[in-house]
């Protein structure tokens, strides 16, 4: 189970204590792996820059994807990993402010197989993301394995 | 009826020509018939009145010696003149001394007349005194055939068939010699009709003679090159403003985007680390700190809220609207069910009309909808006996909808300010609002082309009646 990590990729810091917040309250102890921006989330996903020399065989049990990001944002790295053969089964779970419905067709288009629109609401933001850390973590049986 | 009221130009000349070319040809033959009649008239009686002299002169002698036979000699030398039916000599003192007439049925007058000519019948008669040395012998009278009307009969005939031949070859000319001025006049309207079908303005007539035609041409070309130009000017000004009104409509939709993006994000950080302070910290806080947290929690929200419907009453106006057949019942029966599991304590009857369909916008219908019940639902939550109706008004077109309620109502006095944005009859405490749903609703009714009005009484409820069409 320890080596069944999450990839956060968020760059609004209080975003990201709240979400790491949530996730705790939802009980779950997994590691979690914070990236700032979608450049930084593709060179820790292909090994590149700064985390060069990864062990590429640890991948991500889901990733937390917004997608309002600095550099590349969410949907070009969706993009990215979905033209992977590597990661083209990791469940990718997008959160975002956006409540344009253009931007959640791109996303399931994408392959993202999780929408989640962040309530301004801590309650409602919290269910949501402990309901789908869940989901992704001990529900859903990864396609890895 | 064609000749009557003639469609084209060439028929028109045609027709001119063929009523010139009879009137002329009438005045000529009705002149040259006048002419040769009165002519006739005037020489046939100078000659019958020449033979009546020569009669007078002949039988002078045999008067004035009594010799009846020599009389009637003379006269029977008149079978040479066919023409003359009848000849008499009358004596000095009237008698009928001596006469000839191949026809014998005709009688003769008793008594001679004064001297003169007249016309008897279809006869011209004579009568004329015999004089000799101031002494009156006696009379001649002749009656002779006066052939006026026969004369005029063929004439007229004459007169028709060269009229019929006249007008037969005007025709054929004018059919063949209308196309010197039909031929210009038909290219200028060839080119008009093409100018209107192909809306093609770089299109010219071909000047094609000197005349007024030709400058009608020349005019007509001016017109198309101005109309050329306006065209050309109106679709860069299109162009142009198409073009701004694009770039302003993209600023709008980054505008919004980072609206919904990044005025929420802050506020997702106040309320969460509000809602930190009073798990992390229970201890610590006194109530009335935790009270003011609580606050700033719901004022958050409530701010959220009214992002949220901003954004949506933008969005009805941005995005397209996709007409389709819509059950409004279905729509309202999910819109209720969803309110029912919110609120699941609530005690409300609600009664939908079956059978409720229109044409609209799948998506927005929907939010109206939402917006209308969701209105209905809150502003009787104060009311004893909660009643919601969603129907449609039987008679008339187009079709009205309703949404009726025994809530809370209004004063139809601030009826004008209920469908502004921020615009509010009730204060929030009371009911909870933003302002903005029915501003939403109204911009939705407009989208379609239909519009929104309300009945209410204060206390007694509200009815908000739409349509999705255009009235009449």
């Amino acid at each position: 189970m320890a080596e069944k990590f999450i990839l956060l990729v968020e760059d609004d810091a209080d975003d990201e204590e709240l979400t790491l917040r949530a996730l705790r309250q939802a009980k779950i102890a997994n590691e979690i792996v914070i990236v700032r921006d979608g450049s930084e989330a593709v060179d820790f996903l292909f090994g590149r820059g700064g985390h060069a020399g990864r062990d590429l065989s640890r991948m991500p049990a889901v990733v937390l994807l917004d997608l309002k990001l600095p550099k590349l944002d969410g949907l070009d790295v969706l993009k990215l990993m979905r033209e992977d053969r590597r990661m083209a089964l990791i469940p990718v779970v997008v959160l975002t402010s956006s409540s344009e419905e253009e931007d959640m067709l791109k996303s399931y288009r994408f392959g993202a197989n999780s929408y989640v629109r962040k309530p301004v609401e801590f309650g409602a933001f919290a269910s949501a993301v402990s309901q789908l850390g869940i989901y992704w973590m001990l529900v859903n049986e990864s396609a890895r394995r | 009826m064609e000749l009557l009221s003639p469609r084209s130009v060439r028929q028109k000349l045609v027709g001119l020509v063929l009523v010139a070319t009879l009137a002329a040809i009438l005045v000529a033959i009705l002149a040259m018939i006048a002419y040769d009649l009165r002519l006739y008239h005037t020489s046939w009686i100078a000659d019958l009145e020449t033979q009546a002299e020569l009669v007078a002169r002949t039988s002078a002698p045999a008067l004035a010696f009594d010799d009846a036979r020599v009389a009637q000699e003379n006269l029977e030398l008149l079978r040479y003149r066919p023409k003359v039916r009848a000849a008499a000599l009358y004596d000095a003192r009237g008698k009928l001394f001596a006469r000839f007439a191949p026809d014998p049925e005709l009688t003769f007058p008793s008594m001679p007349e004064a001297d003169g000519v007249r016309l008897d019948g279809d006869d011209l008669v004579v009568f004329k005194r015999i004089v000799n040395d101031r002494e009156t012998l006696g009379t001649v009278y002749l009656r002779a055939d006066y052939e006026l009307y026969d004369r005029l009969l063929g004439y007229l005939g004459i007169a028709a068939v060269v009229l019929v031949a006249a007008m037969l070859v005007a025709y054929f000319l004018s059919r063949v010699l209308q196309a010197v001025v039909t031929r210009p006049l038909l290219a200028i309207a060839d080119v008009a009709r093409e100018v209107t079908e192909k809306r093609n303005f770089s299109l010219r007539a071909q000047k094609l003679s000197r005349d007024e035609i030709g400058m009608l041409a020349e005019g007509f070309n001016t017109m198309l090159a101005e109309m050329e130009r306006l065209n050309a000017e109106l679709e860069q000004r299109v162009r142009e403003r198409t073009a701004q009104l694009e770039y302003t409509n993209r600023e709008l939709e980054a505008f919004c985007y980072s609206v919904s993006h990044d005025l929420r994000a802050p506020l997702r950080a106040i309320d969460g680390f509000s809602q930190a302070l009073v798990e992390d910290f229970p201890k610590e806080l006194p109530e009335a700190a935790q009270r003011f947290l609580s606050r700033i929690r719901s004022s958050t929200q409530r701010m959220g809220q009214l992002i949220e419907d901003l954004l949506n009453l933008s969005q009805v106006s941005r995005v397209s609207l996709e007409r389709q057949e819509i059950d409004i019942t279905e729509i309202a029966k999910q819109v209720t069910a969803d309110l029912r599991g919110r609120e699941p304590e609530r005690r409300i009857e609600i009664s939908i009309a079956e059978g409720l369909r229109a044409e609209g916008d799948p998506r927005l219908l929907r939010a109206a909808i939402e917006n209308l019940v969701g209105n209905a639902w809150k502003f009787t939550s104060k009311t004893e006996r909660p009643r919601v109706e969603i129907g449609a008004r039987r008679e008339g077109a187009p079709p009205t909808f309703f949404v009726r309620d025994n809530g809370a109502g209004f004063d139809m006095a601030y009826a004008a300010k209920l469908f502004g944005a921020f615009q509010r009859l009730h204060s929030n405490t009371d009911y909870p609002g933003t302002g903005i749903g029915l501003a939403t609703v109204q911009r939705i009714m407009h989208r379609h082309g239909g519009r929104i009005w309300a009945d209410a009484q204060p206390g007694k409820g509200a009815v908000f009646f739409f349509t999705l069409e255009p009235d009449g």
